[in-house]
């Protein structure tokens, strides 16, 4: 100190403690990468972006076994001409919407319960930008298997149907599991009783006359969800 | 006053957890005392707008939390400690912190320079650099503290914040209580009596999901003169309380 002021005292009116606050603020001080910014940006709330970035379903790990998965799909597709990319798409993005938010995935679940950014925003987030990842990886994946042109885009109506129904259930209950469960069980079951009654395991995605029962059990798991993210007004 | 609850009443199905509390509190250091399953977790919880109450009419810093954009407002202002604190393992003690206040909407700019004092009045500057999960327990919870007071709450919820720390951290958190209920109304659900005694100006006593007492430390201990269970005066008023609520 003496070094700095000849005296050996500091001047009254400089609180070391403050200047240390701003020297500690810049050295601990995290730079969000490109994708953050830039979510930040489009979102308009730093704090959803970072929100939307430690979704479980979202993280590296994860992303990669989604593509292994689609890249598996597409592989045998191309081998056998049933198309499988199309068949997995749904249960892959249902299981990813099951495990985006909520207490039995989300470790500070409590605590979020408790912030402005509401719960109900970052679940919708993480919902949209799951779903919007693994069409893009299905579309991908589609485009690679050229056999499965012909149901590229049939897998959309049953994918946003499982999804909303995996999401809903892993609501309801408060647990991923049981709505990765209900996602999936339902889409297989669904597979398998086209083929029974088909012969042919892309009955599911082929038969036009589903698609309404897929968009109303979307709708209906959408509108679940929904009700179940709102907290009712019951203070005066 | 920052805290206005009228006849409170929360269930969970059969179980009814806070039955009929009425209570207004203002600036300063609340205690919130009560044996297990009194009822005080879930009191601190509808107080922190994560349930809802299931009858009875509570306002918080003279808002409405059952409506979306006063309820926006208050938890903008309020600082949040739970009992089972969940926390990111690979976050380091800054982004646990940051990560919060961002939630809380903080002004971007504002951040870094409330995520450093926190972290310093909590005595983490050390490890703030430190991931959560290579942290003990006492300073899981003080990392835990610092996220609730890094938007200078002015109505701050701590469930158990003693739990896991030593005798000096806890001596050293007592003077941060006293300092934030300058300011802000400060509620504390404690088993520990004494630190009711060192750092609480109010009292509050649960038992069986009701309010049994409701007063200052000083009253409470007045109540246990002549009781002999305890072996401190507050602990002797705490336990007379509790005998003749159960009577």
């Amino acid at each position: 100190m003496s070094g700095i002021w000849p005296d050996g005292v500091a001047p009254a009116d400089v609180d070391l403690e403050r200047v240390w606050t701003g020297v500690a603020a810049q050295v601990w001080r995290r730079n969000p990468r490109l994708p953050e910014r830039l979510l930040a940006r489009l979102l308009r709330s730093p704090g959803l972006a970072r929100a939307l970035l430690t979704t479980p379903s979202l993280l590296v790990p994860w992303l990669i076994a989604s593509t292994v998965v689609f890249a598996a799909g597409a592989l045998a597709t191309i081998g056998t001409g049933t198309p499988w990319v199309a068949l997995l798409a749904p249960a892959i993005a249902g299981a990813g919407i099951a495990y985006a938010y909520g207490p039995g995935v989300d470790p500070a679940y409590e605590l979020s319960m408790s912030m402005a950014v509401s719960d109900r925003m970052v679940l919708l987030a993480r919902v949209l930008a799951i779903f919007v990842i693994d069409t893009a990886l299905g579309l991908a994946a589609s485009a690679f298997s050229a056999t499965a042109a012909g149901v590229a885009f049939g897998w959309l109506i049953p994918m946003t149907a499982v999804s909303g129904l995996a999401l809903a259930v892993a609501v309801v209950t408060r647990s991923p599991n049981v709505g990765v469960a209900a996602g999936t069980g339902a889409w297989a079951m669904t597979v398998l009783s086209g083929q029974a009654a088909f012969g042919h395991l892309a009955a599911a995605l082929n038969d036009h006359w589903l698609y309404l029962p897929y968009l109303v059990v979307a709708a209906g798991s959408a509108a679940l969800v929904l009700i179940r993210t709102a907290q009712p007004r019951r203070s005066a | 006053m920052n805290i206005e609850i009228n006849d409170l009443t929360r269930r969970f199905g059969r179980t009814t957890a806070v039955a009929g509390v009425s209570l207004r509190a203002g600036p300063g250091v609340f205690g919130l005392l009560g044996p297990n399953g009194a009822g005080k977790t879930t009191l601190l919880r509808t107080l922190a707008t994560v349930i809802q109450p299931t009858s009875g009419t509570i306002r918080l810093l003279g808002r409405d939390p059952g409506q979306y954009g006063p309820r926006r407002e208050i938890r903008r202002r309020l600082g949040y400690l739970p009992q089972a604190l969940g926390y990111y393992p690979g976050f380091t003690v800054a982004e646990f912190v940051e990560y919060f206040a961002l939630l809380k909407e903080m002004p971007a700019a504002a951040v870094p320079r409330a995520v450093a004092a926190a972290i310093e009045r909590v005595g983490l500057g050390d490890r703030a650099r430190s991931r959560l999960r290579t942290l003990s327990g006492g300073m899981l919870r003080r990392a835990g503290i610092a996220q609730a007071i890094v938007n200078e709450p002015e109505l701050l919820l701590l469930d158990e914040p003693t739990a896991g720390l030593d005798p000096e951290q806890r001596v050293e958190f007592r003077t941060l209580l006293r300092d934030l209920g300058q300011r802000a109304t400060v509620v504390v659900s404690t088993h520990l009596v004494e630190d009711v005694g060192a750092a609480c100006t109010e009292v509050a006593l649960m038992n069986g999901g009701c309010l049994v007492f409701h007063g200052t430390t000083a009253e409470l201990t007045a109540l246990g003169e002549g009781h002999g269970v305890g072996d401190a005066p507050l602990e002797r008023g705490y336990s007379a309380v509790l005998t003749a609520a159960r009577a």
